[in-house]
């Protein structure tokens, strides 16, 4: 994507949270969240959509970013 | 009393290594793929897991937070997969170097694509792997090798596809949750109110899902210009990925 001009952002859960430095991936958000929630716990909207909003606001990073959501997972 | 005894062909029968129960929750007769991190374990570190797990059981049967528990199993998932397969020795891909894609646009004006290897689907455009009409979760886990090996197909969710006519399947990953509720992993709902609240421009016409159960240096060699004209086509200014 990225060589065909489009920025990306990953969301990654953190047991894959390696994956991003080693390929070299462009902008990346770990949540710690256990494999198969990257972006929360079923119907717990606040945090997904928190999620989504910090790995959205990478978008503009011009040099390689990995972030960490600052949260751990939670239950709703 | 003597008859009363298993012969020694019973007691092999019968006997279960460490190794074996470690390995029998990935894909074997305890398949479970919440814990197939269990197989990456020791067998002391195993020892180690099971008993942080019991005693959080029990504090949570003495009243403590129940999120006690997924917090062990957690923290234990991510030492096995960091520690067995986060050495740059053993990754199997380059690192890339491309420089990044600028994004010019205002979050606000841009258009967002979504792509994500979860294996959801619309109802009724079941992407029928092997030709196989609807076929259950417990069959994809058990073919699980035959995904590996098979090329990937793209299922197109348009974006304004209500929650309960996505449906999912992917026998690399647990997918309870993203059963329960997609937005675990495909964020639709959420994209279109941040749409409806004017942070993010508007969305493609499709979100894109797969089965991603093969290596990511594979899938982007093998399909990355194909699905970046994909993104080109839909007008995307920029490509969520949320990979499982």
């Amino acid at each position: 994507m990225e060589e065909a001009g489009i920025p990306t952002v990953s969301v990654y859960v953190k047991s894959f949270g390696h994956i991003p430095e080693l390929m070299g991936l462009s902008r990346s958000l770990i949540t710690q969240h256990p494999m198969g929630r990257p972006l929360g716990a079923p119907n717990d909207g606040d945090r997904q959509r928190a999620v989504v909003e910090h790995a959205l606001s990478l978008l503009g990073r011009t040099e390689q970013t990995i972030e960490a959501f600052p949260e751990g997972y939670r239950l709703p | 009393m003597t008859d009363s005894l298993p012969d020694n062909d019973e007691l092999d029968n019968d006997t279960e290594s460490i190794e074996d129960l470690r390995n029998s929750f990935m894909y074997g007769s305890r398949s479970d793929l919440n814990f197939k991190f269990t197989r990456d374990l020791s067998d002391a570190e195993f020892g180690d897991f099971l008993s942080e797990l019991f005693a959080a059981t029990a504090r949570v049967g003495d009243g403590a937070d129940p999120l006690d528990v997924v917090d062990v199993a957690y923290r234990w998932q991510v030492q096995a997969y960091a520690g067995h397969l986060g050495d740059p020795k053993d990754f199997p891909h380059r690192k890339d170097d491309t420089p990044l894609a600028p994004f010019t646009k205002p979050l606000n004006e841009a258009k967002i694509m979504v792509l994500t290897s979860s294996g959801h689907f619309v109802e009724g455009d079941d992407p029928e792997p092997f030709g196989e009409t609807n076929m259950t979760q417990a069959e994809a886990e058990s073919r699980i090798v035959e995904f590996v090996r098979s090329e990937a197909s793209l299922s197109a969710i348009p974006v304004d596809t209500p929650a309960a006519d996505i449906r999912v399947r992917h026998g690399g990953y647990p997918v309870q949750a993203a059963t329960i509720d997609p937005q675990v992993v495909l964020p639709l709902e959420h994209l279109r109110s941040l749409v409806g609240t004017g942070v993010i421009g508007s969305l493609t016409e499709n979100a894109y899902s797969f089965v991603g159960a093969t290596a990511q240096g594979h899938i982007k060699r093998t399909y990355g210009p194909a699905w970046a004209q994909i993104a080109k086509d839909q007008g995307a200014d920029a490509v969520l990925l949320v990979p499982i």
